[in-house]
């Protein structure tokens, strides 16, 4: 965790003392059901200003659920949930609160329009915005300014978003699968761009199902799975943990964003027609391959139970700080 | 107040740079207008008191209304809407009704200058003569009454996907159009066609406008319809917007 030195430097002396105790949101006894779907089973957690919080889980764990609560665009159905002191909706309209969402197939940004126009609007709705060109900067977009939104590929309409994200020069970003349409050099740079951003003081949370991106980038990691909180500590401690399991084959056409978005996948690697993916359900992963018939021969699964690594976590508790309830 | 205007003025210069919308909200009326003006009975009275010239004018005001409300909605909303964009503002500080309130007022502000022109046509081309007073009382009438027509575009907007939003605004414009009796006036129509016609928005809005002209007084009938597009319309509107910004586009 980091000091209150870390604050972002507009903060006066005394505003800081405030609010260096305070947590940057507060998830209480939280539960969402959407019909008879459980999406969030009564989880509770806590993020601290200035730190870096990854939430991993598999497709479908729970996570947009967490982020959408946050952002005030759901209500909670039951649990008290607090951002930066205040409701979600009451830090979301301050200005204090930059959100990357998930945006499925479309890109996110509005249609026919340049890329510096849309951040110079976004930055007008906020009241005290980064400068534009710190913006840029930040996200790694100056060549893409003058480009028309729809113009962008899918890599590049991610870090435009990401840029929207922080005009606003925001105290606390959520960003919701944000290197879904990424390749790995892509990822790569998008994550030094994250952890510099993170690096001046401002409360980050993102939701991956990457176990590396998590472990790489964040100063703690929550694992939650069938919407509950089954791990929670430092990247490094669940990585000894947490054991993947690997599930490899063999296929003519791999098609790597694809598998990614394959239920439990946390990670895809392919060497020439040889697929290894890491799962943290290796058994949900399997079916999702024969649904989405991927042609595959010479399946193999291999790895340590992921569930009796879970289990030893959360009831053992981890061996350093375990933060959340 | 300035995040808004910052808000409108975006979206009005999207509308304005785009040339797709200004061909069809400047060409379909004034094209239409100069086709039917070679029809040379302009003269002719219809309806005991309204001459053809004027019918003309007013009926071309009222189908550039309509055709700029549901092309500045439309399509262009639909596509808009899928993207995700629709929701990334609801994160950022503006209230949630500003994201609708915005698109109506940007359809409103240009179905403005669409009407002055073809009050231009009409008085260059069309042989209309009128009041300066006359002239201005008719388009401020004539524009505020089109806020039916900005609200189905942006209705259309919302329901649509991008690929079914141009067929369904093509076929209401015609649909809208000819049996709101702006291509041929409603009297000369069968009786069944006639009662059709007093249930469309282009027929009221139209029938409004003439009643300025005319000076006969204006017909209650043709208000209460217009008001009652106006709130089914914002209601639908605000139930899918509230819906959507909740679940996230389909």
């Amino acid at each position: 965790m980091k000091t209150e030195d870390a604050l972002p430097r507009r903060y006066p002396e005394q505003a800081r003392a405030m609010v260096a105790g305070k947590p940057a949101l507060r998830f209480e006894g939280v539960t969402h059901r959407y019909g008879a779907h459980v999406a969030l089973d009564n989880l509770s957690l806590q993020v601290a200003r200035g730190e870096v919080l990854a939430l991993l889980g598999p497709n479908g764990a729970g996570k947009s659920t967490t982020i959408s609560l946050l952002l005030g665009l759901l209500r909670a159905q039951a649990g008290t949930v607090e951002v930066l002191g205040t409701s979600p909706r009451r830090a979301v309209a301050q200005g204090r609160v930059g959100a990357m969402l998930q945006t499925g197939s479309g890109s996110g940004l509005p249609p026919s329009v340049t890329v510096e126009a849309t951040l110079r609007l976004v930055r007008r709705l906020y009241k005290r915005p980064a400068s534009l060109e710190a913006t840029a900067e930040r996200a790694g977009i100056g060549p893409l300014l003058g480009r028309q939104t729809h113009r962008l590929s899918g890599g590049q309409a991610q870090r435009a978003r990401f840029a929207i994200a922080i005009a606003g020069d925001p105290e606390l970003v959520f960003l919701d699968e944000p290197t879904a349409a990424m390749d790995v050099a892509g990822r790569r740079a998008f994550w030094r761009m994250i952890r510099q951003f993170g690096s001046e003081g401002r409360t980050i949370v993102f939701a991956t199902h990457h176990l590396q991106e998590a472990d790489q980038i964040a100063d703690r990691v929550v694992v939650i799975n069938h919407g509950r909180v089954v791990a929670d500590g430092p990247g490094a401690t669940l990585k000894a943990a947490v054991v993947e399991k690997r599930v490899r084959f063999v296929c003519s056409h791999p098609y790597d964003k694809e598998l990614d978005q394959l239920e439990g996948v946390t990670d895809v690697d392919v060497q020439g027609r040889g697929v290894t993916l890491g799962s943290l359900d290796a058994d949900a992963t399997v079916r999702a391959l024969v649904r989405h018939q991927v042609a595959f021969s010479d399946l193999e699964v291999t790895g340590g139970a992921l569930e009796d690594a879970f289990v030893a976590l959360t009831e053992h508790g981890c061996p350093s700080d375990r933060r959340s309830a | 107040m300035r995040q808004l205007l910052a808000f409108e003025g975006f979206e009005v210069g999207r509308l304005l740079r785009s040339w797709k919308f200004l061909v069809i909200t400047v060409g379909f009326p004034v094209i239409f207008y100069m086709l039917f003006l070679k029809d040379n009975n302009t003269g002719q009275v219809i309806g005991g008191t309204v001459e053809w010239r004027a019918y003309l004018m007013v009926s071309m005001c009222t189908f550039g209304a309509l055709v700029a409300g549901l092309t500045a909605g439309g399509a262009r909303l639909s596509t808009e809407r899928a993207s995700g964009w629709a929701r990334q503002l609801r994160v950022t500080p503006i209230p949630a009704w500003s994201y609708v309130a915005t698109k109506v007022t940007a359809s409103m502000l240009v179905i403005l200058p669409v009407l002055v022109l073809v009050d231009v046509v009409g008085a260059v081309f069309g042989g209309v003569s009128l009041s300066p007073g006359t002239w201005s009382g008719l388009t401020a009438l004539l524009w505020v009454t089109a806020l039916p027509f900005a609200l189905l575009g942006v209705f259309i907007g919302f329901m649509a996907t991008a690929e079914t939003a141009f067929p369904v605004v093509t076929g209401l414009m015609f649909v809208l159009g000819y049996f709101g009796g702006l291509f041929n006036p409603v009297s000369g129509m069968p009786r069944a066609l006639q009662v059709t016609a007093r249930l469309l928005p282009s027929f009221h809005h139209a029938a409004l406008g003439l009643a300025l002209l005319d000076g006969h007084g204006f017909g209650t009938e043709n208000w209460l319809v217009l008001a009652g597009y106006v709130a089914a319309l914002s209601l639908a509107i605000v139930w899918k917007h509230r819906a959507e910004e909740l679940r996230g586009p389909a």
